[in-house]
């Protein structure tokens, strides 16, 4: 099946089974609290796959990823509270919006190599941040803008919805990666110079990876507004791109599924660390130093792989 | 006058950060991320060996400066160096290091500002400006530092070694140039810098366990906006950003100013990712 | 294929789901199990900034209150305890400490609150967790607007303290009127605050009423909130002919801004709402060099109330320095809430709420009763902003509302004549 061109039955059935097994999870655990951290390990989950088919296949490391974040929530903001829209106009809206920027920030930034790249999307963040707080008369401020309507009033519900689109996005972004536009990314990560005498139109490429990853960034960044039912400054904060970044770190870079894993686990984490109090973000740093020592693949990915072969060794 | 006078203040402390991040990028290719936290731990030094330790300023703070190089040194050789091969791994772990440190002041000192004597308490009046002495002592400290390492990189051997590392690396090796021992000097050379920094501005500015951050963003801008790996370039650029940004807070309103060197930086890096003086535009 | 190896990998992928269970477990379960013993105390849920003064002292304040009732038996025979959840200065991580504590702590009220942005952003999830909020320490009048806009989802929103950003400017307003026109004479002035939220809604009040009392505003301005050098603006303070300088802070540096104030000499005493200097060892950590300024406090130890001066001291003996606000409203909430359980006769929610409505009760400050949008009122023997002025050796001096002044005002000490 072409839909499923590159993924054996394997790696299909694993990744169904645990969407499932996340769907499941709160009807175990009944609680808005469990459904809370789930949905936002989702959303985050969204936000880190979306890094990692740009970033992850291409290698040009996107340090600014949550200026797409933050542009699609407060689209989300100002169309459902100072437009009136119906919350349901966000999604489309903010995909838009923040594809947008992604190409106006691709155009003059993708040419740059290495660390330039990084650098120059992390100051187009901290500048989008400063110019929402400089206007606060229209964007409120670090208050941000309240009274977002929710998308849908039952939580688990509204969370199974996340989940859903997260299963898609991933399968999309799993299937681009296989298909040449993955292969074409990948060699640009190798050799530039390579592709551009192969005759490949490299830049076309970087900046249409870069506008579908912002637009994914974006929608997830309106899921979130409408869960939050707020958007605020924070969003476009340093901390947030360089928590997905991590996020990808743990699942595995450039495997597109092993970010899901990465920001569940992390989220989860930053949750479950709650009891530490002040030591929270010690444990979390410490962590990232240890991770990016001895597990530079990453753990969700190369785990799972094993697992996969566990499996295919058994059949006869 | 007084933009002229706060804006070389400014200007001196950028300068001495800037100088000694682009030292260890030129010569190691290495983007500290934390060093804004050798700031940090120089500010921090200082006021534990003060207030806790009780000694007096001026033994507090060079002893914390060494502190602080030495640091600087086990951080590259130890948590760095194995990750060379990958720029965003050095990128996140010093990261991930500065983080740390952060947590750690916070955790030992708590989040409230903490109080750096002053070296000199006295206020002077230049051409009509009130002043404070430590803004004057500070400015003159930075630009007998800068001094001399600029005539110590140009006019001994080892400076002339970390200028042949530099500019070609394999070369430097096979003329038998220890380029692992220059690693470690030059991180603390860089390291001691940011620390001096600290221990200078410390007095007047924040102290608090998020200092890093603000300095790191400041020398990240001046550094692109120089040239990466040019030490003129970095000191041109230190002034023009601290000049910058003091007119932008006279003239126009202080609550631009923060942007003032993100928006340099971005603009920079589009129209001339080389900076000012640069060699290299990519790499 | 044998027996053995055929189901091998089906026993592996069983402990592997068995472990990622347990994971879930292990996270959620304690929690959980808790909650089966615990129904009998009244659980009471913190979110607060745990890192900052403002956090350790309401839960200090919170503590010498509940084991105050405990002693005396508790209320309605159930006894009180508590649990504090980090709201950081975050939304995000506000929310989830809301939602940590109302569906996984299952508190029964909650008491806190620090920055209006992130308390903002919590009100839609505590209105629909229906549980009763008091708040400590957020200013923003959009937080109790909502109470009378939608009440019917808001009604458990109350705020105990501090008084809401509007009082507070009209209060600045009277203490330049009446103390820096009327008694010092000062009729120029300069207004500076840091571009957040509540300061940007204050400042036009501010301004337009100062000017109303007769203050000639020679410079207003906004800095960001991260500044660390403030040269610049106090220089242009200095040049624009100031002879008083209004501040209003509250997350910026304010122990910079006096260190760099008091170091350059500038010519023009400061005073205002300045919430870093209603720390008790503001001026020691800075070395003395706030001193001769002017900050507003809601209460300071002297004879407000009854309860002023014994709360201070016992505060004192159980941490190791005087309180900051957060702490008056934190402890006086757990009372209020006491008493009106008392007067309801249950814990059902809709009972408590009206009770707390018709609240009267003699706080630390003054005397707390809700206004229609269940704001802390202002007004005489109630709750009200006090200027009180650092002075030789840390101390302060209340120097304004005239009727509670300890001292007399000091200027700079090198603008003595």
């Amino acid at each position: 099946m072409k839909a499923f061109r590159g993924l054996d039955s394997i790696s299909v059935a694993g990744g169904l089974g645990a969407l499932a097994f996340l769907g499941f999870l709160p009807t175990l655990f009944p609680g808005k609290y469990l459904i809370g951290v789930l949905t936002v390990a989702a959303i985050y989950g969204i936000w880190s796959v979306s890094w990692d088919f740009m970033s992850g296949l291409t290698g040009r490391e996107n340090f600014g990823h949550s200026l797409f974040i933050g542009v699609g929530a407060y689209t989300a903001g100002f169309l459902n509270v100072q437009f009136g829209w119906g919350p349901w106009w966000s999604l489309p809206a903010s995909m838009v919006v923040a594809a947008f920027f992604g190409l106006i920030l691709g155009f003059p930034t993708l040419r740059l190599r290495g660390p330039y790249f990084a650098l120059a999307m992390l100051s187009a963040a901290v500048i989008m941040q400063r110019l929402m707080l400089i206007f606060w008369e229209f964007t409120g401020g670090e208050e941000g803008i309240q009274d977002i309507t929710p998308l849908i009033k039952d939580p688990l519900h509204y969370y199974w919805f996340v989940l859903a689109l997260l299963g898609a996005i991933t399968w999309f972004l799993a299937w681009m990666a296989r298909s040449r536009w993955g292969l074409i990314l990948r060699a640009i990560r190798g050799d530039e110079a390579t592709c551009l005498a192969a005759g490949l139109p490299i830049t076309t490429y970087k900046i249409a990876s870069l506008i579908i990853s912002a637009a994914f960034a974006g929608l997830g960044g309106a899921l979130y507004a409408h869960y939050q039912l707020q958007v605020s400054p924070q969003l476009f904060a340093v901390v947030t791109s360089i928590t997905i970044i991590t996020m990808v770190y743990v699942g595995g870079m450039g495997t597109i599924f092993g970010p899901v894993g990465g920001a569940l686990l992390l989220t989860l984490m930053t949750e479950g660390l709650r009891n530490f109090g002040e030591w929270r973000l010690m444990v979390y740093s410490l962590l990232l130093i240890f991770i990016l020592f001895f597990l530079p693949n990453g753990i969700v990915a190369p785990t799972w792989n094993k697992i996969r072969n566990l499996f295919s060794q058994e059949r006869p | 006058m007084e933009i002229l006078i706060y804006g070389a203040v400014t200007s001196a402390i950028y300068a001495l950060l800037a100088v000694g991040f682009t030292l260890i990028f030129g010569v190691a290719r290495i983007l500290n991320l934390a060093h804004g936290s050798f700031y940090a731990l120089g500010a921090y030094g200082t006021y534990v060996l003060t207030s806790m330790v009780g000694l007096p300023l001026w033994s507090a703070a060079l002893i914390a400066i060494a502190f602080v190089a030495v640091f600087g040194v086990v951080v590259e050789k130890v948590l760095i160096r194995p990750l060379r091969h990958s720029q965003l791994g050095v990128l996140m772990i010093s990261l991930a290091v500065a983080l740390v440190v952060e947590q750690t002041l916070f955790l030992v000192f708590g989040s409230e500002y903490r109080n750096v004597p002053s070296f000199v308490d006295t206020k002077i009046n230049l051409g009509g400006v009130d002043v404070a002495g430590q803004r004057l002592l500070t400015l003159a400290v930075a630009s007998v530092a800068i001094g001399a390492l600029y005539m110590f990189i140009q006019f001994t051997r080892l400076g002339s070694a970390i200028l042949a590392i530099s500019q070609d690396p394999e070369a430097a090796k096979y003329m038998g140039i220890p380029s692992d021992k220059i690693f470690s000097l030059v991180m603390a050379i860089s390291a001691a810098l940011a620390a001096l920094a600290g221990v200078m501005a410390g007095p007047f500015l924040s102290v608090q366990p998020s200092m890093h951050l603000l300095p790191i963003v400041k020398a990240f801008a001046i550094v692109v906006v120089g040239g990466l790996g040019s030490i003129p370039g970095s000191i041109a650029a230190a002034f023009l950003l601290g000049y910058a940004e003091t007119c932008v807070a006279y003239l126009i309103s202080s609550s631009w100013t923060e942007i003032v060197s993100v928006l340099a930086t971005l603009l920079m890096l589009v129209f001339r990712p080389a900076g000012i003086f640069g060699k290299r535009a990519a790499f | 294929m044998s027996y053995s190896t055929k189901f091998r990998s089906l026993r592996r992928l069983v402990t592997a789901s068995a472990l990622l269970g347990a994971l879930m477990g292990v996270l959620v379960s304690p929690q959980a199990l808790a909650q089966a013993a615990n129904t009998k105390p009244i659980r009471i849920g913190v979110p607060t900034s745990v890192q900052l003064q403002v956090g350790r002292d309401t839960l200090t304040a919170i503590k010498m209150a509940v084991d105050d009732i405990n002693k005396k038996g508790g209320v309605l025979g159930r006894k009180f305890e508590f649990v504090a959840a980090d709201e950081t200065e975050n939304p995000e991580t506000g929310i989830s400490a809301i939602k940590k504590l109302t569906a996984d702590e299952k508190v029964d009220l909650l008491i806190g609150g620090y920055t209006s942005g992130v308390t903002l952003a919590q009100l839609p999830h505590i209105s629909a967790a229906k549980t009763i909020y008091l708040g400590v320490g957020a200013a923003s009048p959009s937080i109790t607007a909502k109470v009378k806009q939608d009440y019917d989802n808001y009604k458990y929103i109350f705020r105990v303290g501090p008084i809401n950003a509007a009082h507070q400017a009209r209060s600045l307003v009277d203490y330049i009127s009446n103390f820096v026109i009327g008694e010092l004479g000062y009729k120029n002035i300069a207004i500076v605050g840091e571009n957040a939220k509540w300061v940007q809604d204050l400042v036009p009040v501010l301004a337009k009423g100062a000017k109303d009392v007769g203050a000639d505003v020679k410079l207003t301005e906004l800095f960001d909130t991260q500044t660390s050098d403030f040269s610049p603006l106090l220089a242009k303070v200095k040049s624009s002919g100031a002879q008083y300088m209004i501040v209003v802070l509250s997350h910026a540096s304010s122990d910079v801004f006096a260190k760099q104030w008091h170091d350059a000499q500038v010519p023009v005493p400061y005073g205002g709402i300045d919430v870093k200097s209603m720390d008790g060892d503001f001026y020691s950590r800075i070395g003395g060099k706030s001193i001769s300024e002017v900050a507003a406090n809601f209460a300071v130890r002297a004879p407000l109330t009854k309860k002023t001066v014994p709360f201070f001291d016992e505060f004192k003996k159980n941490s190791a320095n005087y309180p900051v606000y957060t702490a008056f409203f934190a402890y006086d909430s757990v009372y209020i809430y006491a008493d009106a359980v008392k007067r309801a006769g249950s814990f059902d929610t809709d009972k408590v709420i009206k009770e707390l409505e018709k609240t009267k009760h003699e706080g630390v400050g003054g005397e707390i009763t809700f206004d229609d949008m269940h704001d802390v009122q202002t007004g005489k023997g109630k709750m009200n902003l006090i200027f009180a002025q650092w002075q030789d050796k840390g101390e302060r001096a209340v120097i304004y509302p005239k009727e509670l002044r300890t001292g007399n005002f000091i200027l700079p000490p090198w603008m003595k004549k």
